[in-house]
C-alpha cells in the first residue's frame, strides 16, 4: 500500500492513472492534431481511429484507419492533408459518419472509406488590371518583357493580389517567358485560395449523432459554412487575418460561435448574426494550440504559456509551461463529467491542466505531435498520441483514476493566496495621515532640530565624563588604565573584586591608589582606601575586598570606585558599581 | 430442510448448489457463454448487452448453478465487488480478439484478486479466452501470459480457448469447474 502511495507522487504518478494499452514506435504515422479523428465508421459500436497521414510531406500521403492495435485500411491521398473531420451528412440508416479531408483548395468526402464527393473552394476575384494585361498579351499586343514590367507594377500597388499564374511568370528567366505566355495566354485567369483549417458545426440539433455542417477557414482570410448534403455555401464570414486553428460550438440554425486563432497572433470570435468578428483577443505571442473547455477558451502560445479566456475574451489565468507547446487537445470524459486540457510539450511530456492547475503529467518516449482523447474501440477514456518519430501510443484511463486538482501544483503555497484580515482604517489613522500630509515639512524640521539637540547633549555629557574621568577607562595618555569590577555573593557580605590593567605599551604605572565612596548607613567596608603596587603593562591585577550590607530592608545602592594618583585630587578613573540586593539576613 | 430433501442429499440425488460469478469486460461474450451452458430449451436467440447484471439458474449432471452474469461496461464494473462474498467460483471471460483492452482486463482481474472478499479464499477461477474463432485472436497461452496468470498461486485456475457462438471449448472448462467444486469442502 505504501509503495502505491509514494508512486502516485512520483513519475509513477501517471501510471496510477493510465494503462499502457499499445505502443508502436515504428507505426510510420506522421500527423498533427488537425488530421486525427475517432469515429464509428462501420456502425458497429466500435470507434476507429482515422488519420490523415502526411507521409514524407511530398509522397505517401494516406488516409489510414486503425481498429484496436492494427491498421485496417489505407487510401492514397492526392495532396497533403491540412485537416480531417468525421461528420454525419444525413439521416439515412445506417448512421455511419463520413470523413472529410481538406487539402489545397479541395475537400474530399469519403463514405464507407470510398471517395464520394469533391468540393472545390470558389475561386477569388481576379484583379481587373491583371486581366487586362493578359488580354493584351493574348492578342500579342505586348511582348513578354513589357508584360513582366506591367505585372510587377500591379503587384506593387494592387489591392487584389496577383494570380498564381502571374506570380509564376514573374519568377521565370527571360528565355522561358515567351514559351510560358504562349502556353497559358489562352486559358482564363483563376485565382484560387487554399483551406487552412476545418471543423464541424451541428446543423440544428445538439445530439451527439446530429447532422453537421463543415466549417472551413481559408488562406484568403474567409470562413465558410457548408451544407452537409449539398455542399453549398450556407454562410461566409471574413477575418482580418489568416485562420490557423479553430473551435466551433453551437448549432448553425440556432446560435453558434466560432473561435479562430489567426496568423496575426489574434483570436477572433464569430457569431451567427454577424459576418465580422464580435470579439478579439490580442495575444502577446503566437497561438500554437486552441481548445475550448465548457465556455472558456484555452490557448497555448509560442512563448511557453498557457492562457485561459472567457468566451468574450476576458483573460482568466495564465501559467508558464516548462517547454514549448507542440500540440493541444481537450480531454472530455462524458461519463465521468471530467474536462481538462492536454498539452503536448517539446520535452517529451504531456501535461494535463484543469483550469490553471496541473493535475497530471505523462512522460512519453518521444515528442508527441498529436493528441486525441475519446472513445476508441469500446473504451471511453482512451488517449491516443502520435509522435515525431512516427510512433503511435494508446493509453486507457483507469476506471479507478481520480485527478486531484491540487496534487502537483507548482509555485506559491496555498497559504499565500489566503486573504489576510486587514483591519479597517480608523478615524485616528486617517486624521494622522492627513496631518502628516499637510505638515510634512514642519514635522521634518522639528524632528531634525530635536535630533541635533540630542546629539549636542550627548556630546556635552561625553566631554564632561572625559574631563572628570568618570569612566572606567582612563583617558589620559600618560596613565592609560582599564578597570572592571565583579561583585560576588548573596549578602549580607559581598566580595568585590576589581580588575585593573595597565594598557600602556611598556610603561609601568606606579603610585596609584584606590578609594571607595558609599553610603555609610547602608554599607560598611574594612578598607575604603588602599594603595596599588606597581602595575606591569598588559597584566590584569585582581584586588579583592569585602562589603557588608547593613540594611535588611531589601534596598541597594551604588558604590563608587576611584583610582587616584598620589598628590592629585581628580581621579584617573571612576566606576560605579551597582550593588545587588542583599538576600541574606545580617547577623546582628 | 424437508425429510425428502435430506434423503435425496444422502443418496447423492440432491444436487449441490453453487453460486458462480461470471465476470469480464463488456462484449467479451459472458452472456453468450452462459446462454450456451443452459439447457437448449432455455436458451435465448438474441443477446443484448447486459445492463447491471442478470441471474441465471441451471443444472448440470452433478451441480445446480446460480450464475451472476455481470455487465462488463465500465460504469457497472463497480457492482462486481458486491457479489464477491456470495461467489463460490468465478468464470472470467476475455475477448481474445481485443488486444487493446487486454490491459483493462488485466487491471480488472488484479483488482478482483486483491479484493478482501476474494484475496484469502481458495475459490476456483475458470478463464475463457473467448472468440478464438476470430482471425486475429490471441492463443490461450498468450492470453494467460498477458494476464500474468502464472502469478495466481493460492487459487486453482484453468484457462481454455472457446468459441461461445458455436459452443466450442465450453464443456472442457465447465468439467474442470465441476471437479473443483466437488472437491471443495462444504
Ligand atoms: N466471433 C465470436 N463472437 C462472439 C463469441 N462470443 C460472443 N460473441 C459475440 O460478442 C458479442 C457480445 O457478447 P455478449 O455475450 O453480449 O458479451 P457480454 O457483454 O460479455 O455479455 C455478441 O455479438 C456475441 O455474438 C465468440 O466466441 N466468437
Ligand atoms: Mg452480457
Amino acid at each position: 500500500m505504501a509503495t502505491t502511495v509514494s508512486e502516485t507522487k512520483d513519475s509513477g504518478e501517471a501510471n496510477s492513472k493510465w494503462l499502457d494499452a499499445h505502443y508502436d514506435p515504428v507505426a510510420n504515422l506522421y500527423t498533427f492534431a488537425s488530421c486525427i479523428a475517432l469515429a464509428d465508421l462501420h456502425g458497429d459500436g466500435e470507434n476507429k481511429l482515422v488519420v490523415g497521414d502526411l507521409g514524407t510531406g511530398a509522397s505517401n500521403m494516406k488516409l489510414k484507419v486503425y481498429k484496436g492495435t492494427s491498421l485496417v485500411s489505407e487510401n492514397m491521398l492526392l495532396d497533403l492533408p491540412t485537416g480531417l473531420v468525421s461528420f454525419l451528412m444525413d439521416q439515412h440508416e445506417p448512421r455511419t459518419p463520413a470523413i472529410a479531408v481538406a487539402s489545397g483548395p479541395f475537400i474530399y468526402i469519403y463514405k464507407n472509406l470510398r471517395p464520394y464527393f469533391k468540393f472545390t473552394l470558389p475561386s477569388l476575384e481576379v484583379n481587373p488590371l491583371e486581366q487586362e494585361v493578359w488580354t493584351q498579351a493574348k492578342e500579342d499586343m505586348i511582348d513578354p518583357t513589357s508584360l513582366k514590367e506591367m505585372l510587377e507594377g500591379i503587384r506593387e500597388t494592387a489591392e487584389i493580389p496577383l494570380s498564381v499564374r502571374s506570380l509564376k511568370f514573374l519568377m521565370l528567366e527571360r528565355q522561358a517567358m515567351e514559351n510560358f505566355v504562349s502556353i497559358h495566354k489562352q486559358q482564363p485567369i483563376r485565382r484560387q485560395t487554399v483551406i487552412t483549417c476545418i471543423s464541424t458545426l451541428k446543423k440544428n440539433m445538439a445530439e451527439e449523432d446530429a447532422v453537421s455542417c463543415l466549417v472551413i477557414g481559408t488562406e484568403s482570410g474567409d470562413m465558410y459554412v457548408l451544407d452537409p448534403e449539398a455542399f453549398t455555401i450556407l454562410s461566409k464570414m471574413s477575418l482580418p487575418s489568416v485562420p490557423t486553428l479553430m473551435d466551433v460550438t453551437g448549432q448553425f440554425d440556432v446560435e453558434f460561435r466560432i473561435t479562430v486563432a489567426c496568423r496575426n497572433g489574434n483570436i477572433y470570435v464569430l457569431r451567427r448574426d454577424s459576418s465580422r468578428p464580435r470579439y478579439c483577443i490580442e495575444l502577446t505571442s503566437h497561438p500554437v494550440g486552441l481548445v475550448r473547455i465548457g465556455k472558456n477558451v484555452v490557448v497555448g502560445t509560442a512563448d511557453e504559456t498557457l492562457l485561459g479566456y472567457t468566451q468574450k475574451g476576458k483573460k482568466l489565468w495564465m501559467v508558464n509551461l516548462p517547454a514549448p507547446v507542440v500540440t493541444m487537445a481537450t480531454m472530455d470524459h462524458h461519463t465521468r463529467g471530467f474536462q481538462a486540457v492536454l498539452v503536448g510539450l517539446a520535452n517529451c511530456q504531456v501535461q494535463l491542466y484543469r483550469d490553471k492547475n496541473l493535475v497530471s503529467t505523462i512522460k512519453t518516449p518521444d515528442v508527441v505531435t498529436s493528441i486525441c482523447f475519446g472513445r476508441y474501440g469500446r473504451e471511453d477514456g482512451t488517449l491516443i498520441m502520435t509522435t515525431k518519430g512516427g510512433g503511435l501510443i494508446v493509453k486507457i484511463l483507469k476506471r479507478t483514476a481520480v485527478f486531484d486538482d491540487r496534487d502537483t501544483v507548482p509555485g506559491p503555497p496555498l497559504a499565500q493566496s489566503v486573504r489576510l484580515n486587514v483591519p479597517k482604517k480608523t478615524k485616528l489613522y486617517v486624521d494622522q495621515t492627513l496631518r502628516e500630509r499637510e505638515n510634512g515639512v514642519a514635522m521634518h524640521r522639528a524632528f531634525q532640530m530635536d535630533l541635533i539637540r540630542l546629539r549636542l547633549t550627548a556630546a556635552r555629557a561625553y566631554a564632561k565624563a572625559l574631563e572628570c574621568s568618570l569612566t572606567p577607562m582612563s583617558a589620559s595618555l600618560t596613565e592609560p588604565l582599564k578597570m572592571n569590577a565583579v561583585v560576588q555573593g548573596l549578602g549580607p557580605t559581598f566580595k568585590l573584586t576589581l580588575y585593573i590593567q595597565n594598557t600602556a605599551a611598556c610603561k609601568p604605572a606606579m603610585g596609584l591608589a584606590v578609594c571607595f565612596l558609599y553610603d555609610q548607613t547602608l554599607y560598611s567596608m574594612k578598607t575604603t582606601f588602599f594603595k596599588i603596587p606597581l602595575l606591569v603593562p598588559g597584566l590584569n591585577y585582581p584586588f579583592e575586598t569585602f562589603v557588608e550590607c547593613l540594611s535588611d530592608r531589601g534596598i541597594s545602592d551604588i558604590i563608587k570606585v576611584f583610582i587616584l594618583r598620589e598628590g592629585i585630587s581628580t581621579p584617573l578613573l571612576t566606576a560605579h558599581i551597582n550593588m545587588p540586593v542583599s538576600e541574606g539576613l545580617a547577623l546582628s | 430442510m424437508g425429510l425428502f430433501d435430506k434423503l435425496a442429499g444422502w443418496l447423492g440425488l440432491k444436487k449441490k448448489e453453487v453460486n458462480v460469478l461470471c465476470l469480464g469486460l463488456d462484449n467479451s461474450g459472458k452472456t453468450t457463454i452462459i446462454n450456451q451452458l443452459k439447457p437448449s430449451n432455455a436458451q435465448t436467440q438474441d443477446i443484448v448487452p447486459t445492463i447491471g447484471f442478470s441471474i441465471e439458474k441451471f443444472k448440470t449432471s452433478s451441480l445446480s448453478f446460480t450464475v451472476f452474469d455481470m455487465s462488463g461496461q465500465g460504469r457497472y464494473r463497480n457492482l462486481w465487488e458486491h457479489y464477491y462474498k456470495e461467489g463460490q467460483a468465478i468464470i472470467f471471460v476475455i475477448d481474445s480478439g481485443d488486444k487493446l483492452r487486454m490491459v483493462v482486463a488485466k487491471e480488472e482481474l488484479d483488482t478482483l484478486l486483491n479484493h478482501p472478499d476474494i484475496k484469502h479464499r481458495r475459490i476456483p477461477i475458470l478463464f475463457f479466452a473467448n472468440k478464438m474463432d476470430l482471425r486475429d485472436a490471441l492463443s490461450s497461452v498468450k492470453v494467460s501470459q498477458l494476464l500474468c496468470l502464472e502469478n495466481i498461486k493460492d487459487k486453482p485456475w484453468h484457462i481454455c480457448a472457446s468459441d461461445a457462438v458455436k459452443g466450442e471449448g465450453l464443456q472442457e472448462g465447465v468439467d474442470w469447474l465441476q471437479d473443483q467444486i466437488r472437491t471443495m469442502k462444504t
